[in-house]
């Protein structure tokens, strides 16, 4: 890739080259003819039938004429217009082999090219100029209704010099638009569109800043002032409100960007953190938003196709059991420790599973509430294995352009700065970046003189001991967990009420206080090991995975034995109720027959233990508390140590913002992490407990925010250099990996667990799935459902699975030879680079040897040399003009020739050179035949010189 | 009450603190609890121990053995920040290199780094150095005797440093300073140079040497040495004085005057 560019660079620094060579001769033509024929055969020049940008230029030139002089044949002006689009199309055509960022370039080049082309111009231009004014003067007869055309026609115009330009404005500054005769009008319409040049030019323009802002101010007062005033009647009005109207439209399109990039949400915020933090941790933030947006979608599902319909249209509160508050719970159910908790008046609400009916149908809609719940139960789950897959697959597609080993050191140092950085204590850090490679080289030297020490066995050794004492720390961590889950289900057999907040929010404290503080301590230890620090870094993130994996599954199968004690409990509570209910129904059969009923209010009927909303608050209450700690944590460790740093400063005997407790850095992998297991959860949790996106919405609106503020204002942007973009495919695997084990408890439970027989949508069925089945056999026809159950035939699963492991192989295999096929070519680019090289060599070595031949000969016979002078440049000005009039291949070797020709230093053998290796660049495989055309008329001319 | 699991849960962070700080940890022992205690117990200075102690073991008029009787106290009985052994080698060599005539230190304390600098003079050169304190002068003056060093290679002013340096020019006739050593009071290290600067007292090719820039750390002046460009500055890390773990520097700085 890299070569392309700079064979296309070549490629057009030539053309332009070229292009110049071309202008000035043709310049000096016109001139010539101009001075011959006077100005009416100028249009001759554009039947010459050239090159592209010949013609913009020549289109420019009849621009300029026509403006003044062709004003009776308003159609001309199309038709060139028609001309320089087709030339603008022609330039991306020919270059269509290359690649955008090419092509890119070319366009860059190609504005360079015309700009310096307008700058030629400006020669002959003046003296155009010169007859322009002429030309004015004799036009003041002309009929006025021709003013409004003209001045479309004007803004064609390119420009001219500047100190006209200045002249003309100290003129025009005090006319009067009203009363001006038509000369003037005309020097006004000039002025203005000059001030509308200089505005457009005023960035490139090597001027102090101040006077560009001044500059720029006057001249738009000017054009403000004067152009509506031009013209006059109807095509005054006319032409004013087409100005209006562009401007408007500019200014439109100018708001409508800014309000794209506003849309984008927290993009400024993001990019001025990524200013003064670097990519790595805006890369944080940009996942952040990324994970946001997800939560987004599995709220709106949720939200949308569960909570709603169930608030609107299912059975109100208080109507059945189980969305009624039993009684013993009544008194206490709306305080806020109750509330925080999740029990009370929340738990028999539509944030968790137990409170849906089982209705089939709700509403006047006959909404399928069951199957909405189980689908979007599924839904959330497939979309985020869509959505995770997908990127990683962008990600995967991306990175596989860059990384290749072969230009690893140019890589790095060409792109590894990090150009966004508007921070200079930022850029301070990174300038020590490249300390930092230069020390990890001598590191890696150190280690391997050491590893030849009888070092090894310590280091190994040591090693062993760090990854012991790792996995004592998370066995430590993964029974105390166990511990406290088993002591809070004591606690709740015996009653939460006797036990203190502390005791009852054991669980989650624990789980994320060890989630926060285990992290540092494997970091510590990973200091035993003495690990090169990228090594390093992936074993603190696996032990960290480990860690969070390690709780999380604990804390899950301490919830498998509750469960199985509420089931116990159920079975239990089931038997009661049957017993129950034949007393109550015994006694009002006992009573009076006639009797109305016994209605019981639902709040007095007892219910079973339901193991679902039981597992949803656990997973809502881990939600919160880990939320609170990282909150806490960061007002604490952040924001409390910034403003004792910041402050006690001043007082302390040492320094503090440098030395010992200093300002924290921004952890992005930890971050990152507690970001991947919080999603893991959610993941998990969301069947039981729709609210959880909701909350995680919440939860992540609200640390976008205080995240963002706590960076800006207490972190400095952190010393170790962590590359975003290789790392973010790793954390989307990691992702995947958490989605694929937090998908497996829940489809566990949801196949083998019966649900209970009193709560929740699927109340009443064997299995949660049987939802499905239910609505084959009564909402579908017959035929569809002996559809299904065919298809769902294992002798028709068997080979679709079969066919779709096949595709799979097929796909991977083809990509695997894509994948070949993509070396190949790139060894063969590199070979034939190789080739490229050693042919330039080659040709350079025989140049030089000619030209030595040459210089003997010359010294040989120098009164020969004298002779030949007048007839060798001659010669040369000739071939010059052939080769102008030819091809463009013949041109890049013209100008290689002139640009030879024009360095009259004594030393030839650089230039020359060069010029090959330029040649050689841009057209493959050069022929040495080509070659020696040029050196043999050159060589002498150059010794004539 | 907070139940006992989630102290227990606090564990890891205790151990994380213990480990990464072990080096503070054991810094504020040496420097401040067993320099209380003694102080209690021998009602004697931890100068003048040191003093006593120097007096015992090292063979008078010998620097050489003066210093080791020095350092083997401060990394084994008590601590004293002085330059140390390591950082010492760094001040000895730039000192062969320069040889410089005029030399001022900022803040003897014990006389350890004056004794260092004056063993690397070259003959014929003058060394003031300055301390505030009354009684470390005087140990200081003590210590300095002892090596055999006399007044005419060694000055000892007992002034603060911001009195002394305006009248150098008036009161011992110097026209030029071609070493500066500032161990003194980290604060003092910016105002310091300044009035240095003011007095004139630096020339092209004037070294200045601050010890301790990173721990307990002169931010102030690093910031200026930053911005000023008066100079040609580098500094060589090592660690603080008789301990391993915690990372110090030692600023060099080259006057090149305004160019």
């Amino acid at each position: 890739m890299n070569k392309n560019i700079l064979t296309a660079g070549d490629k057009d620094f030539l053309e332009e080259s070229e292009n110049e060579h071309k202008k000035k001769k043709r310049d000096s033509t016109r001139e010539k003819r101009r001075r011959r024929n006077g100005r009416r055969k100028r249009s001759s020049s554009s039947a010459e039938g050239e090159k592209e940008l010949k013609e913009r230029s020549d289109y420019k030139d009849r621009g300029r004429r026509k403006s003044l002089k062709n004003e009776k044949r308003p159609k001309r002006s199309e038709r060139d217009e028609g001309n320089w689009g087709q030339t603008m199309h022609k330039t991306p055509k020919k270059k269509k082999s290359m690649n955008t960022k090419t092509r890119k370039i070319n366009n860059n080049e190609e504005e360079e090219a015309k700009e310096r082309m307008k700058k030629k111009h400006g020669r002959a231009k003046s003296d155009e100029k010169k007859e322009n004014k002429d030309k004015a003067k004799e036009k003041t007869q002309e009929p006025k209704k021709k003013k409004h055309k003209k001045v479309v026609e004007s803004s064609s115009e390119q420009e001219t010099s500047e100190e006209e330009d200045d002249k003309e404005t100290n003129d025009d500054d005090e006319v009067r638009p009203e009363c001006l005769s038509p000369e003037e009008l005309e020097k006004l319409k000039e002025a203005v569109e000059e001030k509308k040049k200089l505005i457009q030019s005023l960035k490139g323009k090597p001027w102090p800043m101040k006077k560009k802002l001044v500059t720029l101010r006057e001249s738009q007062e000017f054009v403000e002032k004067y152009e509506g005033a031009l013209g006059k009647g109807k095509g005054r009005k006319l032409y004013a409100y087409k100005v209006m109207m562009t401007k408007k439209w500019v200014k439109f399109q100018r708001d409508f960007e800014n309000f794209k990039t506003a849309c984008i949400p927290w993009e400024m915020k993001i990019k001025e953190i990524e200013s003064h933090f670097g990519s790595s941790v805006a890369s944080y933030f940009i996942f952040l938003r990324w994970m946001y947006g997800i939560n987004m979608i599995l709220f709106g599902l949720t939200f949308g196709l569960v909570m709603v319909p169930e608030a609107l249209m299912g059975r109100p509160y208080g109507s059945i059991p189980r969305k009624t508050v039993p009684r013993a719970e009544e008194a206490s159910a709306m305080d806020f420790a109750v509330l925080w908790d999740f029990k009370g008046y929340a738990q028999y609400s539509v944030l968790f599973y137990g409170f849906y009916n089982n209705q089939r149908a709700v509403g006047w809609l006959k909404f399928r509430m069951p199957l909405s719940y189980f689908l979007v139960g599924v839904g959330t789950v497939a979309y985020s294995y869509m959505v995770v897959i997908r990127t990683m697959a962008r990600n995967a597609n991306e990175s596989g352009i860059g990384d290749d080993n072969s230009f690893n050191f140019s890589w790095k140092m060409f792109t590894s700065w990090d150009y966004l950085i508007g921070n200079p204590e930022t850029a301070d850090n990174k300038k020590d970046y490249f300390l930092f490679l230069l020390r990890i080289k001598e590191a890696i030297l150190e280690e391997q003189e050491s590893r030849k020490d009888d070092n090894i066995h310590l280091t190994r050794f040591l090693r062993v001991l760090a990854n012991f004492l790792v996995l004592c720390c998370l066995a430590g961590s993964g029974y105390l967990i166990y511990f406290v889950v088993r002591r809070s289900q004591k606690f709740t057999l015996e009653g939460l009420e006797n036990h203190t907040w502390w005791e009852r929010n054991e669980v989650n404290m624990v789980m994320s206080l060890l989630g926060m503080f285990c992290p540092m301590l494997f970091d510590v230890i990973s200091t035993l090991e003495n690990y090169h620090p990228r090594v390093a870094l992936q074993w603190q993130l696996g032990r960290i995975f480990a860690l969070f994996l390690g709780n999380l599954y604990t804390f899950i199968i301490a919830l498998m034995d509750e469960i199985n004690l509420k089931r116990k409990e159920e079975t239990i509570v089931k038997f009661n109720i049957t017993t129950w209910e034949t007393s109550l129904y015994n006694s009002s059969m006992s009573g009076n027959v006639t009797a109305p009923p016994v209605t019981i209010h639902p709040a007095d009927v007892p219910r079973g233990p339901c193991w679902e909303t039981m597992v949803g608050q656990e997973f809502v209450r881990l939600i919160i508390s880990d939320t609170m700690t990282t909150y806490i944590t960061l007002l604490i460790g952040d924001f409390l140590r910034a403003v004792l740093v910041r402050f006690l400063n001043y007082c302390w005997c040492w320094d503090l913002e440098a030395g010992f407790p200093s300002y924290s850095e921004f952890d992005v992998s930890g971050n990152v992490l507690g970001l991947i297991f919080n999603q893991g959860m959610i993941w998990m949790g969301s069947f039981y407990a729709p609210c959880l996106p909701a909350l995680n919405v919440l939860r992540l609106h609200v640390s976008m925010y205080l995240q963002c503020w706590a960076v800006m204002c207490c972190n400095v942007p952190q010393e170790r250099v962590f590359k975003a973009s290789g790392s973010n495919n790793f954390y989307m695997a990691m992702l995947l990996v958490i989605l694929f084990l937090s998908t497996l408890p829940a489809i566990y439970t949801i196949v083998t667990i019966p649900p209970s027989f009193d709560c929740g949508p699927f109340s009443g069925k064997n299995r949660m799935f049987d939802v499905i089945q239910e609505t084959l056999e009564s909402d579908f026809p017959a035929w569809f459902s002996k559809v299904f159950s065919y298809a769902s035939n294992p002798g028709l699963v068997l080979p679709f699975i079969l066919l779709m492991v096949l595709a799979i192989y097929y796909l991977q295999s083809t990509s695997k030879s894509y994948k070949e096929a993509n070396v190949e070519l790139k060894k063969k680019l590199q070979m034939q680079n190789e080739e490229n090289k050693k042919k330039n060599k080659q040709a350079a070595l025989k140049a030089q040897m000619d030209l030595e031949e040459a210089r003997k000969a010359a010294t040989q016979a120098a009164e020969h040399r004298r002779n030949n002078n007048a007839s060798f440049q001659s010669q040369e000005v000739k071939v010059e003009e052939n080769h102008g009039r030819n091809d463009r291949n013949h041109n890049g070797r013209y100008g290689c020739s002139s640009a030879g020709g024009s360095a009259s230093q004594p030393s030839v053998r650089g230039p020359i050179s060069r010029c090959y290796s330029n040649r050689g660049n841009s057209q493959y495989l050069p022929g040495l035949s080509q070659q020696t055309n040029p050196r043999i008329y050159r060589t002498p001319s150059l010794q004539s010189h | 009450m907070v139940s006992p699991a989630i102290a227990l849960a606090f564990l890891p962070l205790v151990l994380t603190l213990i480990i990464r700080y072990r080096h503070y940890f054991v810094l504020f022992y040496r420097a401040v609890l067993v320099r209380i205690w003694k102080d209690c117990a021998t009602g004697l200075s931890r100068e003048e121990r040191v003093y006593q102690y120097v007096l015992t073991h090292s063979t008078p008029g010998d620097p050489d053995s003066i210093l080791e009787a020095f350092d083997f106290w401060c990394s084994k009985v008590e601590y004293i920040s002085n330059i140390g052994p390591k950082k010492g080698k760094i001040l000895d060599r730039l000192l062969m290199e320069q040889s410089p005539l005029t030399v001022l230190e900022l803040g003897s304390h014990c006389g350890y780094s004056t004794i260092r600098i004056a063993r690397a003079l070259p003959l014929g050169a003058r060394l003031y150095s300055i301390e505030m304190d009354q009684r470390n002068a005087a140990i200081a003056e003590k210590i300095i005797r002892l090596a055999g060093f006399d007044d005419d290679t060694v000055e000892l002013i007992v002034k603060p440093s911001d009195e002394v340096i305006p009248q150098m020019r008036s009161n011992y006739g110097l026209e030029r300073l071609d070493f500066v050593f500032m161990d003194h009071w980290k604060k003092c290290y910016l105002p310091d140079l300044q009035l240095l600067e003011e007095c004139g007292l630096l020339g092209k090719g004037s070294m200045i040497l601050a010890d301790n820039v990173l721990f307990p750390g002169a931010p102030k002046f690093l910031r200026y040495l930053r911005k000023c460009g008066l100079y040609e500055w580098k500094i060589h890390r090592a660690t603080l004085e008789y301990s391993r773990g915690i990372r110090d520097g030692m600023a060099e700085l080259v006057y090149q005057g305004i160019k």
